[in-house]
């Protein structure tokens, strides 16, 4: 297993962020819901890679995203659109759109690998952010283990709200019954639920990096750092990716 | 803005070192980054600063989901905060298309639903 126990941080790491960690590369390792533990190990790669792309250069100094075409750079493991999705959503967040969200549909990339490639995206940017922060090298990547994506679509999922289907509250039964504790759900929780691995994912590693899911609406839930400290450095975060939500 | 040792412009407890340290992960380059965190932990210690550092790591994370499924405003948020969203100017963010604008009922409505929204939030973190 890779040593992600920051032996390298002069920063006492709570044990609670070490675990997280674990277990969010043990799941990047493992077959998902539709990639292999080898296209997810190398959608991680991508992330890490994409910073350097010649073409997010152009796109992020064209007036529009859309209006720089060319190819990623990057290996091959993956097909072109998931790299596009990668690419854009680390580099670009703040100029996603339906558009564009459409035209990587037209691909035949499939709703279900969009919202598996965001989930492994969202949670390797955040893990290496952390690093970045405490001044630690991002953690190495795990050796993919064999095995096929299971191809599990939940039932309770459906159109909603955003451009990808989610489970509603309602609906979160069965092998999802454990998806959103307490009341209801946050549209940003049910998100990735069209792959329910992902909001498990985004809530392991959230109580350990924020507060738990469940105590979000509650203002005295906080760490050594205050609740008022966490909301304005979240508030910078968004802003500066200029997210509306 | 606060006077005192501990305040910085917005009221919060060492907000300009807090603020200066999200910047320097997200945007700023390694040079920045390494004054920033050391100001940061001169400033909080090292415990609250790997608060810090991971609440910067959470929200790189939920700024891209957010933006990635193109999720609008949950209903409540956008009802309590039409005239704040107005105020920051936020609405010029291209993911702002995901969530309709508000009108000036909606807006109006909000404002004086807020402080109640807010009471009943304080009175159920008592109670958990």
């Amino acid at each position: 297993m890779t040593d992600l126990a920051f032996s390298a941080s002069p920063i006492p790491v709570r044990p609670d962020i070490c675990e997280a960690h674990r277990l969010t590369w043990e799941r990047l390792a493992r077959p998902g819901s539709w990639w292999n533990g080898a296209e997810r190990v190398a959608i991680a790669r991508a992330v890490r890679e994409s910073p350097r792309c010649g073409l997010c250069a152009a796109r992020r100094r064209a007036l529009s995203p859309l209006a720089a075409e060319g190819v990623h750079d990057g290996e091959g493991v993956l097909p072109e659109a998931a790299l596009e999705v990668v690419h854009q959503v680390v580099n670009d967040p703040g100029r996603l759109s339906r558009t564009w969200f459409e035209k990587v549909m037209a691909t035949g990339l499939g709703e279900e690998r969009y919202v598996e490639t965001l989930g492994v995206v969202v949670a390797v940017v955040s893990i290496d952010a952390f690093c970045r922060g405490l001044g630690v090298p991002p953690h190495p990547l795990p050796e993919p283990l064999p095995g096929e994506p299971s191809r599990y679509r939940p039932p309770g999922a459906r159109p909603g709200v955003g451009w990808v289907p989610m489970i509603p509250a309602s609906a979160a039964r069965g092998a999802e019954s454990d998806l959103y504790p307490g009341r209801g759900a946050a549209n940003v929780i049910r998100a990735l639920s069209l792959v329910p691995d992902a909001v498990r994912s985004l809530r392991e590693l959230s109580a350990a990096h924020y507060v738990p899911v469940e105590e979000v609406v509650d203002p005295r839930a906080g760490r050594a750092l205050g609740r008022a400290e966490m909301e304005l450095l979240a508030g910078r975060v968004s802003a500066l990716n200029e997210c509306f939500y | 803005m606060t006077a005192g040792e501990k305040a910085g412009p917005v009221g919060i407890d060492h907000a300009t070192e807090l603020v200066r340290f999200a910047e320097a992960v997200v945007v700023g380059d390694d040079e920045e980054l390494d004054a920033a965190r050391e100001a940061l932990l001169d400033a909080v210690g090292p415990e609250a600063f790997v608060d810090a550092a991971a609440v910067v790591g959470n929200f790189q994370r939920m700024v891209r989901i957010a933006d990635g499924t193109g999720i609008p405003l949950d209903a409540s948020l956008e009802l309590l905060t039409g005239d704040l969203r107005g105020d920051l100017g936020i609405g010029r963010f291209g993911s702002a298309a995901n969530t309709p604008e508000v009108g000036w009922i909606r807006r109006t409505a909000g404002r004086a639903l807020r402080p109640i929204a807010f009471a009943v939030l304080r009175r159920l973190g008592r109670r958990s």
